[in-house]
Formats: structure tokens, C-alpha cells, sequence
């Protein structure tokens, strides 16, 4: 026991499989608000997006696929936790099958991620930012809805389970390689977020931030080119999605309030805004902060639940932070270039 | 058509309409959806629920209390929280973000005050009602108090804004202000303080009609964000920065909302009741997808006026 933490690898692999949902969170947001300008209030709404089709899609997959090694408990809805602990027993035994459908809802989650930003920026991506807001804000509360009462999709109110897709590891190792799948999976697309930055692209969506008048004057289709940007962040979200379905092992409509899509921008904007550096410490920085006060909260005796108190300080942080010091820990740095010494000796040998 | 029904939309119009006015007086000020003011709505029903729990006063009675609380929570967020980031000029989304910050540290504000309420005082802070008086008039005819008070309440509050706006000094400041705050600003209007006022009045709306949210639903900390979405819709379907297209958009999206869920609800669509904020939603796309400046822009303003007037007979 250190510190009062009773099993301390638990609690890293959890901090560290949080840490890679977050942090594929707030890369996507940082390149839609901090390269690019646009005003998503509705990042909730694509990683649900991707919870959502994993946890539909993972049990009644292997139902159908394996109907006869299935025994009939009753309706899927009242007993789908009893039907995803024998999906897992499937899986425990075929990790071909485990690791396709890994590999294919990440991609489905992703696509679905993906339509749904194009879906829900139609309306609103010609208009002000304040319109754009909203509109995504909206859309994130009435998927919720639609999925806390359409039963067909992840069983309403009473939520899904999600299979155990590395049961065919042994127990001790499974939660380090899918933790470490996870962490690889986030940095391949914190990565993959840093080089489209540095590209043409980024320095186009920079511009597109910086002035949008200005680009649209050079013949860039602004509305076109944002749209996007946040079909991008969009797909990386509903991955995170899937990635979240997938280690939690249970989805309930309600864990995809608004308050998450509140909790990226703190994320984003609290490690600096165009900086991709800055977005995974911001997403390191709140995953060591939620994990400590999930650890610690029971030693604080108050008369009401402590997370609230958690939320106001990050309020208030958040406005601190955008008074006194609105570019974030990590400033944005101008985009790196070959050093002054290498085009000199590139010139002489030519 | 079901005379409960109509009671109803006109109510919850005239909740809408007090909130939309708010939101659409705070727009025009910073250009920025504040998505706080739900929030101001919920200190509202909390300031009146705290004067019916400990002191037995009735919700009406402490309205103009619940305006002031409110008001005075908004004034504040304004100058300490958004005059100061305009100042520094901070961007559009940059504000946005700073008053959802505001909304969820006013929110969990709430909630811990509802849990010690429970946990000290051992009183009931979730899903509590306001008992309301009533006039029989037949066996099928009752109306409600609340019918009575909040529509007068909100005649009386769009009249002395009208007459604030247009008949005073001040009003006419104000809307100078808006209109263009630099030449104001050379004129000797005193921008801020316009400003200023603006969101004291916003926010003291919202408390008021916060207030008499509980007459109709069960209250929580949450209600606020919940009818946000509402007042959006409302705002942006009277086109966001014209108070008399707010007064429009509140009665739609309030009789759309109630008579439509009536409709869905029954054969042959037999849709759950939860699905009744994708009501407001729907008005919302469309306004984007149609008219994206909002009815304000397709009708002039002296006829919006005259289709209020109309709605008021009902």
C-alpha cells in the first residue's frame, strides 16, 4: 500500500488507460479549437458516438455469430450482462475473432465519429461560432436522449454491457496490453495530429483561424476545409469512444453529459491551445487530478459529494487561466523550420 | 382544442419568453450565447424554494427577491468574469467557453447547496413543486395562478422594457450602445454601464422565471441547463439579437413544445414523452438550415409587434 492506494498497479493502468481516452480527446479538440479555430461544444457527442456503436454492436455480434453456444437468458436488454460474460467466454477462446472486431468497431466508431460531425456541423458550420456552438451542443444532449430511451441502441436507461475483448490473455496481462494497446493507439494519433499540423494543411487551417477573410481572399474554401477539420476530430473522438466501450465494459447514456465536452476544454485550453505538447499535459494534468480526488474523497468528510467542489475549482481555473494567461502552459510555438546552419550547407553543396 | 393544453403553452411561452429576452439582452451585448443563463433560472427557484422552506413565504410574494439574487449573480459574472476577458480581448469562443465555465461552477454551487440542504437540514432540494392557488370556473375550466401571475408578469415586463427602451434616456443609450459601442462610446454613453445593466436585467429575468418553473415541474439543480436548450431555440428562431423576435420565439417554441409532445405522444406516432426536447432541436436545425437570421429578419419590427399584441388576447 502506497499512500493510501491499496493496489498501485491498478491504479496506474487505470490513470494510464484514462489518460489515453483523454488525451485522443483533447489532440482532436486542440486541432479543431487550437489550430483551426472552431468552436465545438459538442466533443460528448462523437465519443458517444463511438461508446454507443461499440456497446450496440460487441455482444449482438457475437450472439449472432455464436447463436447455438448461446443459451436463451430472455430478452437481450434485461439480460445483457449475463450475455456479454458469455461473449467473453467466446472470445477467451478465439482471439482472431477478439482482435477483428477490435480492429473493425475501432474503425466503424471512427466512421460513425466522423459522419456524425459532418451530420452535426451541416447546419451551422457557414454561420458564427456562436451558432456552431450551440448547434453541436444541442446535438450531443439529443443523442444522449434518443440513447437513454430508444432501448434498440445500448438499452436505454439501464445501460450495456461491453465483452471482455482481451479475455483470451491471461488474467494480470490482459489489463497491461490493453492499456498498452490504448496508449499506442493514442500516440500513433497524437502523432498522426502533429504531422497533419506541420503539413500544408496546418499551416492552411492556421491561416483559416488567424484570418479567415484572408484565406477565402487566396481561393481557400474555407467552410469546405473546417468541415474537415472536424470530421477528423469527430473520428478520432468516436475512437476514443470505442476505446472507452471497450475498457470500462459498460455504457450508460448518462456518462455523456455535456460536463465531458466542458472537462476536454479545460484539458485544451488549461495546457495551451495550438500546442500539441500542451493538450496531452492538459489531458495529464486533469487524469492525475479526477483519479486523486476519486482516491481521496472518502477521507474528506463534507455534507455534500465532493466532485461537485472538483467542478467549481476547475470552473474557476479555467477562468483563471483565460484572464491571466490565455495561451495555456505551453504556448503555441511558430511552426518548426530546417535550422538557419542546414540551408546554409544544403546552398554550398549546390 | 384542450383548454389544459392551451394553459399550459401559454405558461410555459411565457417562461420561455421571460428567459429568451435575458439571453437575447445578453447576446446583444458581448455577441456571445451565454450558456450560464439557465443557470441564473436555477438560483432563481432556489432563492424562492429557500423563502417557502425556512420562512413560509409564497414563491409570489418573493419574486422580486429572486430578481434581485439572480441579477446580482449575473451583474457579478459580467464584471468579473467577461467585461475583464473582453477587455483583453479575447476571442468570441474564448467567451463561450469562459461562461460554460461559469455555468458549471454555478451549477455544482447548486448542487452542493441542494445536498446540504438534504444532509444539514434534512429538507427535500430535488424534485420538489410549488403548490399554486387556482379559480375554478366550471368542472372542466380551472386556471391555474400561475396562468394569471406569469402572464401578466411577463405583459408588465415587455412594457416596461419597451417603454425603457424607447421612451428613456437611458433606453435609448442602451440601444445605442448596442448598435454601435465605439460611436456611443464618442457620444458620452457609458458603454459599460449600459452593458452592465443589460445583465443585471438578463439575469433578473431569468430568476423570475426560474421561480415559477416548480409551479409546473419538479426542480433540481439541472433544470436550468435543461431548459437552455429551450431558450436557445427560441433566441435563434427570433434571431438572436432582436428582443421582440425573443418574445416571438418563446411562444413558438413553448406551443410547439407542448401541443407537439400532445400530438407525438398519442396514436398514431406513440412516441415516450422523454423525447420532448428533440421538439425545440428540430425548430432549431430548421431556423439554421432556412433562415439563420432568425424571424427578426423576415418581418419588420412593428409587425412583430402587432403579432405579440395578438398573442396577448388569447
Amino acid at each position: 500500500m502506497i499512500l493510501g492506494i491499496t493496489d498501485p498497479i491498478r491504479f496506474a493502468i487505470d490513470i494510464s488507460a484514462f489518460f489515453s481516452i483523454y488525451l485522443m480527446l483533447s489532440i482532436s479538440l486542440n486541432l479543431e479549437y487550437g489550430y483551426t479555430g472552431i468552436s465545438n461544444f459538442g466533443k460528448v457527442l462523437f465519443f458517444a458516438g463511438g461508446a454507443f456503436t461499440a456497446g450496440a454492436l460487441a455482444t449482438r455480434t457475437i450472439m449472432n455469430l455464436y447463436s447455438s453456444q448461446i443459451g436463451n437468458y430472455g430478452p437481450y436488454c434485461t439480460a445483457n450482462v449475463i450475455y456479454a460474460t458469455e461473449a467473453s467466454k467466446i472470445l477467451a477462446n478465439n482471439p482472431t475473432l477478439a482482435i477483428t472486431m477490435f480492429v473493425g468497431l475501432l474503425i466503424l466508431g471512427g466512421i460513425i465519429g466522423g459522419v456524425l460531425g459532418y451530420l452535426a456541423s451541416y447546419p451551422a458550420i457557414r454561420l458564427k461560432e456562436s451558432y456552431l456552438g450551440i448547434t453541436l451542443l444541442a446535438s450531443g444532449e439529443l443523442l444522449r436522449i434518443i440513447a437513454r430511451n430508444y432501448d434498440p441502441l445500448i438499452c436505454g436507461s439501464l445501460g450495456v454491457s461491453v465483452p471482455d475483448i482481451f479475455a483470451w490473455l491471461p488474467v494480470g496481462v490482459k489489463e497491461v496490453v490493453q492499456v498498452g494497446v490504448m496508449l499506442a493507439i493514442a500516440f500513433i494519433t497524437w502523432y498522426f495530429v502533429e504531422k497533419l499540423v506541420r503539413s500544408p494543411f496546418g499551416r492552411l487551417i492556421r491561416a483559416i483561424r488567424d484570418n479567415e477573410v484572408a484565406a477565402e481572399a487566396f481561393g481557400k474554401n474555407v467552410v469546405k476545409i473546417r468541415m474537415q477539420v472536424l470530421v477528423i476530430g469527430s473520428a478520432i473522438a468516436g475512437m476514443a469512444g470505442v476505446l472507452y466501450a471497450f475498457y470500462t465494459k459498460s455504457i450508460h447514456a448518462d456518462d455523456f453529459m455535456p460536463l465531458k465536452t466542458f472537462i476536454v476544454w479545460v484539458m485544451v485550453i488549461l495546457g495551451g491551445a495550438g500546442n500539441n505538447v500542451g493538450a496531452a499535459l492538459g489531458a495529464l494534468i486533469y487524469v492525475l487530478t479526477e483519479r486523486l480526488i476519486m482516491q481521496y474523497k472518502y477521507m474528506i468528510s463534507a455534507p455534500f459529494d465532493v466532485n461537485y467542489l472538483s467542478y467549481i475549482i476547475f470552473g474557476i481555473v479555467l477562468i483563471l487561466i483565460l484572464l491571466y494567461r490565455p495561451q495555456g502552459i505551453l504556448p503555441e510555438k511558430p511552426s518548426k523550420t530546417i535550422s538557419f546552419e542546414k540551408v546554409i550547407k544544403k546552398i554550398k553543396q549546390e | 382544442m384542450n383548454v389544459t393544453l392551451l394553459i399550459d403553452a401559454i405558461i410555459f411561452g411565457n417562461l420561455l419568453v421571460l428567459l429568451s429576452i435575458g439571453l437575447t439582452l445578453t447576446y446583444i451585448t458581448l455577441k456571445i450565447p451565454n450558456f450560464a443563463h439557465g443557470d441564473f433560472a436555477t438560483i432563481g427557484i432556489y432563492v424562492a424554494y429557500y423563502f417557502l422552506v425556512f420562512h413560509k413565504i409564497s414563491p409570489y410574494i418573493t419574486l422580486p427577491i429572486a430578481f434581485l439574487v439572480s441579477g446580482t449573480i449575473a451583474l457579478l459574472s459580467y464584471l468579473l468574469v467577461f467585461r475583464p476577458l473582453n477587455n483583453r480581448g479575447i476571442s468570441i469562443v474564448g467567451l463561450m467557453v469562459a461562461s460554460i465555465a461559469i455555468e458549471v461552477a454555478l451549477r455544482s454551487t447548486l448542487h452542493i447547496y441542494a445536498d446540504s440542504l438534504t444532509n444539514v437540514y434534512k429538507v427535500i432540494s430535488r424534485g420538489f413543486i410549488f403548490r399554486d392557488f387556482g379559480i375554478r370556473i366550471s368542472r372542466t375550466m380551472y386556471i391555474p395562478g400561475l396562468l394569471i401571475v406569469s402572464t401578466a408578469l411577463t405583459f408588465t415586463l415587455i412594457i416596461t422594457l419597451y417603454i425603457l427602451l424607447t421612451k428613456t434616456k437611458f433606453g435609448i443609450a442602451m440601444r445605442a450602445a448596442i448598435e454601435n459601442p465605439d460611436l456611443a462610446e464618442v457620444l458620452g454613453v457609458d458603454v459599460n454601464k449600459v452593458y452592465a445593466v443589460s445583465w443585471f436585467l438578463a439575469g433578473g429575468l431569468a430568476g423570475l422565471a426560474g421561480a415559477l418553473v416548480p409551479f409546473r415541474m419538479p426542480a433540481n439543480p439541472e433544470i436550468g441547463w435543461m431548459l437552455l436548450l429551450r431558450v436557445f431555440s427560441s433566441s435563434i428562431l427570433g434571431g438572436l439579437s432582436s428582443i421582440y423576435g425573443a418574445m416571438l420565439g418563446g411562444y413558438i417554441v413553448g406551443f410547439a413544445e407542448v401541443i407537439g409532445i400532445q400530438v407525438l405522444s398519442n396514436p398514431p406516432f406513440n412516441l415516450s414523452t422523454a423525447y420532448r426536447p428533440a421538439i425545440p432541436f428540430a425548430i432549431l436545425i430548421a431556423t439554421l438550415l432556412l433562415m439563420p437570421e432568425g424571424l427578426a429578419s423576415k418581418i419588420k419590427l412593428e409587425k412583430i409587434a402587432a403579432k405579440i399584441r395578438g398573442v396577448k388576447k388569447q
